[in-house]
């Protein structure tokens, strides 16, 4: 198993990561909400790869990963102006159709983020068990948005 | 797609037309019959996630305890038509309650109703025809033990001649096969050959992953030629991708990454699984481990269908 000492710069990348894509956001909607997925992705694998074991847990770490999933959940349901459903995206038609559906399992993330956070206070969550304990819910809540909102592979 | 709808409209006119013989619906030998024998429902309950029931037979959007209502109702559109899920809950009047066991396994394997008639292959049996009498009754016992729902489901909606269940048998004489898919692991795989072949169990029988995983042909069979190699959806948006071990794609998940996306819904980039595979994803996750490595080490070892044969 292959132990990433270094688990803070891999979540003080994926933070920047999200930075760095809001900042373009107004000019083009779809790489930039793509840009934010990828960073709850990369958050969800220094997150993951904590709670298996494979990176080694730090509390700044788990702030990280909580922090940015919190900034995803807020910003992401933004980039999904009428219209940008044309284009290199893999956002399913029905999130303009069903619009009250993708809104509700936004809210679901949100609401799983704003728990995440509190646990996580100002210094991340103390060891392992109280991260898994915070994070766990914000990973279960990926699938069931991608079962109906974006596209099959 | 228009195209495949009516080299199947011809075959089921054939089937409807040639010899009555010819379509006749199938049933089990005597000999097979006996080998069934009543099962047990607490193992039957794993062979029920297994084979992804409650997928279609429980209520679109089920959850929890509601996953063990099989009153049907769910709509599966096709090019075909809609068939509406069955109920197949134990109510004696709508649903599988007044079935035996040998009906049950004849519907399960020869796609053949008590009533004689042939059932739609959108029921899966076309994979379920590959699965062990043992395995059968303990299933029969734990669907036995579920929650009675009352009331009939809607009727399927297909046009003429896809609406004539006679023409069905010459189609289930082409496609309905109970030899395994893949003979043996690839050349020179590493691979424990019992373990390989309970993954082959679980995959090409109850599991049915070929029914989505694998393309089909003009008459909507299988091409086994590119078992697992991806495939258009049927329903939905986008495709279905390709679980064989190329180099590029798929072949880069280890057996370890292959078990743990089953158990938690995360590839290896920690993407999260969607589609009409997150229902797939969380009946195994329902499974002991052991079956989910099984069906890893099974979609390590089969012949690579390279990109673009779909
Ligand atoms: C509210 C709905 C929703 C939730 C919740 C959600 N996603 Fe997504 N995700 C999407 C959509 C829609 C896309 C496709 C965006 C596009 O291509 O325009 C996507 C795309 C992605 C991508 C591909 C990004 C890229 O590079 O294009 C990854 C990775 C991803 N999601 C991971 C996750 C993980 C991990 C979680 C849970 C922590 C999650 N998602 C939660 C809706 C969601
Ligand atoms: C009802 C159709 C269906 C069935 C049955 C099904 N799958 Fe899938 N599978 C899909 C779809 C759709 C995807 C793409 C998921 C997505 O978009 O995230 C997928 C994705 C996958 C992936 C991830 C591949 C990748 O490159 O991301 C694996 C592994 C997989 N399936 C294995 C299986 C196995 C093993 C079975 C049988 C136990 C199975 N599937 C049965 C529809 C199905
Ligand atoms: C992909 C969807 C799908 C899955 C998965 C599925 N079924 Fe079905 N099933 C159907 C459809 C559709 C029919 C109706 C076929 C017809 O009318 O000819 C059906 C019919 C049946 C019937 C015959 C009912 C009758 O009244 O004639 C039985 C029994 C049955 N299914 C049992 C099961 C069991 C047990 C499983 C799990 C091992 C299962 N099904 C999984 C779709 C499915």
């Amino acid at each position: 198993m292959r132990i990433i000492r270094n688990a803070t710069t891999l979540g003080l990348i994926a933070g920047l990561g999200l930075a760095g894509a809001v900042a373009q956001a107004a000019a083009d909607p779809i790489p930039t909400r793509q840009a934010i997925m990828s960073s709850v992705g990369a958050a969800a694998g220094l997150g993951g790869g904590m709670m298996k074991g494979e990176i080694a847990y730090a509390p700044a770490a788990g702030k990280a990963a909580i922090a940015t999933m919190r900034a995803a959940s807020l910003s992401f349901g933004n980039f999904f102006p009428a219209g940008s459903d044309k284009g290199n995206s893999d956002a399913a038609a029905k999130v303009w159709s069903d619009a009250a559906g993708f809104a509700a399992q936004l809210a679901k993330f949100t609401a799983a983020t704003a728990s995440a956070a509190e646990a996580s206070g100002k210094s991340g969550p103390a060891d392992l068990d109280a991260f898994k304990e915070a994070f766990g819910p914000v990973l279960g809540t990926c699938k069931s948005c991608h079962e109906t909102y974006r596209k099959q592979k | 797609m228009k195209k495949a709808v009516i080299a199947a409209l011809l075959l089921v006119l054939a089937g409807a037309g040639i010899g009555w013989g010819l379509s006749a619906p199938t049933r089990m030998s005597a000999q097979e019959a006996a080998l069934l024998t009543e099962g047990d429902a607490a193992r039957g309950e794993l062979v029920f996630w297994a084979g992804g029931c409650a997928s279609c037979h429980a209520a679109k959007g089920a959850d929890g305890e509601d996953l063990l209502k099989l009153g049907g109702g769910l709509r599966l559109e096709t090019p075909f038509g809609v068939f509406v899920a069955p109920n197949i809950s134990p109510s004696e009047a709508d649903g599988i309650g007044a079935w035996s066991l040998v009906d049950f396994a004849n519907a399960m394997t020869h796609g053949t109703s008590p009533g004689g008639e042939n059932l739609y292959p959108a029921f899966p049996y076309t994979s379920y025809v590959r699965m062990s009498a043992a395995d059968l009754g303990d299933l029969f016992a734990f669907l036995k033990s579920l929650p009675i729902v009352e009331g009939k489901a809607a009727a399927h909606e297909l046009g003429f001649p896809f609406n004539i269940r006679r023409g069905l048998g010459l189609w289930k004489r082409l496609f309905l096969d109970p030899a395994p898919v893949i003979a043996s692991p690839l050349n020179g795989a590493d691979v424990d050959r019992a373990v390989w072949e309970r993954g082959r169990y679980l995959v090409e029988g109850p599991g049915h992953c070929g029914e989505c995983h694998t393309p089909r042909d003009f008459a909507g069979g299988l091409v086994l030629a590119d078992w697992l190699g991806g495939a258009p959806a049927p329903t939905g948006e986008g495709k279905i991708p390709n679980i064989t071990p190329v180099e590029g794609g798929f072949g880069s998940w280890s057996a370890a990454d292959i078990a743990y996306y089953l158990e938690s819904g995360f590839t290896p980039e920690y993407d999260s699984v969607g589609g009409e595979m997150v229902h797939v994803q969380e009946n195994m996750a329902r499974l002991p481990a052991s079956d989910r490595e099984a069906i890893a080490a099974y979609l390590k070892a089969i012949p690579p269908v390279s990109a673009g044969s779909d």
